[in-house]
């Protein structure tokens, strides 16, 4: 039993935070270049468990928690899913289905170059072609361009359950990333921004939210990591263990998007700062995947 | 990463489950600290023979020697077979004989761990005073050295186990004139010397646990100092990051038995039904996981450089709130029945009342907040 990174997973993680702060930072979230996504497929991110590569859940995670803090665009979560899982290949947008697997409404997010479309239909991961030259307009999540279909092209649905348990775990993954976003947002700027003639990072009002927002990133960490163990090993209870981790991150990503709103004070109410991305980006990933109840609760059949 | 425990690993929990399946007392343990103690000095007797205590205390002070992973897995099915709270040794299994092995002299370990594991001797702290409380380093109680004796005059309260206990760290301003974490000593006061007075103090659940200890003239011999005079702070910090770290996890699989026993019973009375109490079981259920994981995150650190991560504060605060917010749905469940409480009885309102200690004893939520704002965060200090 080990719940820290190896050495080699440490280095990968490193490496991430490293070029994603040179080539994706979050200040530019809203204006990705046209050019990023052939970046990222030659970076290996959006195939990091694809038959062929066959790293494990684990450190797939981990590295997605750190494009997750960059807010990186959703796209790569579809995408790491159908490389494992899809019988298409391609780019895959993240589609938030209607419920079924035809007819209804979709709304794919990051459609641009999307040869395919992967969500959720039901309790299973569920693909679709996409027709060519789809784009996306704009969405509560700046960061994520969508498309609305109707009707939805008819989807596939994987039947493996680890294809959904997948992508509930690297939307957890992304979404714990953007609560260490916020976190580190604010901490930073409590540090710097000073009224009463000291930093406000000093006040325990102020501090207080800010430790409040590092114990939500640890627990939902934690918990990442466990889910994505019991994933690697086949786990009976990795389904609860993954809802778990998905509850505790969407958690966390939204509760640390608005302490962090609060911390930066006017600021942080404008388009023009950077807070209301990181809250934006929380909203959309509760609806990817979310955890269910009757798995949480030990009841599911 | 990795989740999986090793056949070693797994064969020492086997083991742990089959002695505790036949050597856990059916009796409970009795409520009231004084009754309680020849229990408590039972069972560890029992535990000491058989060699379950100090899993991964040194082979020579009557330990096992053996990994803080071990000591993990026993703790877990300790919690799990039900067995009994430690009750009395609390203090001398958890901090006092820690604290020696961190910083005691050959001749203070050799006196005193065999007899800590062996239940033999019950210790108590003291470091919080009338005016030294989330402030510790504000302690006023004073030792002039006189001879080869200190000679400790004040007083120390919220000292659980005071009436019965048999020694005590005690920490004490040994420079006079001095402030602050400066000049302050950790010392082991024999609590049967003259001038040591304990005046029990009842808490809100009705149960006599803790006291004020008054010291009048004390004498205690210099050689029971330990880690050297001056360096009390240093020698009580290394305790609380101890307890900061590994000392949650018996608690945490009790919690996790708790809130499966409060489920069984939500599901039996149809509480389960209102769509909030639904919920709020789901939220915890992922909270007691993600608490165990965050463990298991620390042990891992432990294992790997010697010593807790700097998240062993979250452990210590997200276990105490969690456990207040389980008690309080114990409550919810319970309904009017609670109304029935009378003093002496321990049932859940009991647990409910005297688990207000979890946010307040050994660093409150606040004090907590605090450390992790400014040594995870980096966030300026405010004191």
């Amino acid at each position: 039993m080990d719940l820290t990174p190896s050495a080699e997973q440490e280095a990968l993680i490193t490496a991430t935070a490293v070029w994603c702060a040179d080539n994706m930072p979050l200040e530019q979230a809203r204006q990705r270049p046209s050019a990023l996504w052939q970046e990222l497929e030659a970076m290996g991110w959006t195939a990091m468990t694809a038959p062929d590569v066959g790293l494990d859940h684990a450190t797939e995670a981990a590295v997605f928690a750190e494009l997750g803090r960059h807010l990186a665009p959703v796209g790569l979560v579809s995408s790491a899913v159908a490389a494992r899982w899809s019988p298409h290949a391609g780019k895959a947008a993240l589609a938030l289905l209607d419920g079924s697997l035809e007819g209804g409404k979709l709304r794919v997010f990051d459609p641009h170059g999307a040869v395919q479309a992967l969500g959720l239909a039901g309790h299973l991961a569920a693909t679709t072609a996409l027709p060519r030259d789809l784009d996306g307009g704009p969405s509560l999540d700046p960061t994520a361009p969508l498309a609305r279909l109707d009707p939805a092209p008819r989807f596939e649905a994987i039947a493996d359950p680890h294809a959904a348990l997948h992508l509930q775990l690297l939307a957890a993954a992304f979404a714990l990333g953007c609560a260490d976003a916020a976190r580190d947002m604010a901490a930073a700027y409590a540090k710097v921004r000073e009224q009463f003639e000291r930093p406000i990072g000093w006040f325990q009002a102020i501090k207080h939210i800010c430790a409040d927002m590092a114990v939500r990133c640890a627990v939902a960490r934690s918990q990442l990591y466990y889910a994505a163990g019991a994933l690697d090993v086949g786990a009976d209870d990795a389904a609860f263990h993954i809802a778990s981790a998905k509850l505790l991150a969407d958690q966390a990503a939204l509760e640390n998007g608005r302490a962090n709103i609060q911390v930066h004070g006017g600021i942080g109410m404008t388009d023009e700062a950077y807070p209301h991305l990181c809250l934006k980006r929380a909203h959309l990933l509760t609806f990817i995947a979310p955890a269910r109840r009757d798995i949480l609760l030990g009841d599911a059949a | 990463m990795d989740i999986a425990f090793s056949p070693e690993e797994q064969h020492f929990r086997a083991e742990c489950r089959d002695w505790l399946h036949e050597n856990v007392p059916s009796e409970p343990r009795p409520f009231h600290a004084a009754d309680a103690i020849d229990f408590d000095k039972a069972w560890q007797r029992r535990l000491f023979d058989a060699g379950w205590a100090g899993i991964n205390w040194p082979r020579e002070y009557g330990g096992r020697g053996l990994s803080i992973v071990q000591q993990v897995i026993w703790l877990e099915e300790y919690a799990r077979a039900r067995a009994p709270w430690i009750g009395a040794n609390f203090v001398g299994i958890n901090h006092g004989g820690p604290t020696l092995i961190l910083n005691g002299s050959e001749a203070q370990k050799a006196l005193h761990l065999p007899r800590i594991l062996s239940g033999e001797a019950i210790w108590c702290q003291g470091f919080s005073e009338p005016g030294a409380g989330s402030d510790l380093a504000g302690i006023r109680t004073r030792a002039r050295i006189e001879g080869d004796e200190l000679v400790v005059n004040g007083t120390k309260i919220w000292t659980s186990f005071a009436h019965v206990a048999d020694w005590q760290e005690l920490v004490v301003r040994t420079e006079e004139g001095s402030h602050r974490h400066a000049g302050l000593s950790w010392v082991i006061c024999d609590m049967h010397t003259p001038g040591v007075e304990v005046r029990p103090i009842r808490k809100m659940s009705g149960q006599i646990e803790f006291a004020q200890v008054f010291y009048d003239d004390v004498r205690i011999p210099l050689e029971n100092v330990v880690g050297g005079l001056g360096q009390g702070w240093k020698v009580a910090m290394s305790t609380l990051s101890f307890e900061r770290g590994t000392g949650f996890i018996a608690d945490q699989v009790k919690q996790a038995q708790e809130l499966e026993d409060l489920l069984a019973r939500a599901r039996r009375t149809g509480a389960i039904k209102d769509d909030r109490i639904a919920g709020d079981l789901a939220q915890m259920r992922a909270e007691v996981a993600a608490l165990r994981a965050m463990t298991y995150r620390n042990i891992s650190e432990v294992v790997r450089t010697g010593q807790p991560g700097p998240e062993a504060s979250v452990i210590r605060l997200f276990t105490a709130e969690l456990g207040q917010r389980l008690e309080r749905m114990a409550l919810l469940l319970a309904g009017e029945a609670i109304l029935d409480f009378r003093y002496g009885e321990d049932s859940l309102v009991a647990e409910y009342l005297r688990g207000f200690a979890a946010t307040i004893a050994g660093g409150s939520s606040q004090i907590q907040r605090d450390i992790i704002g400014e040594r995870l965060l980096g966030l300026p200090k405010s004191r």
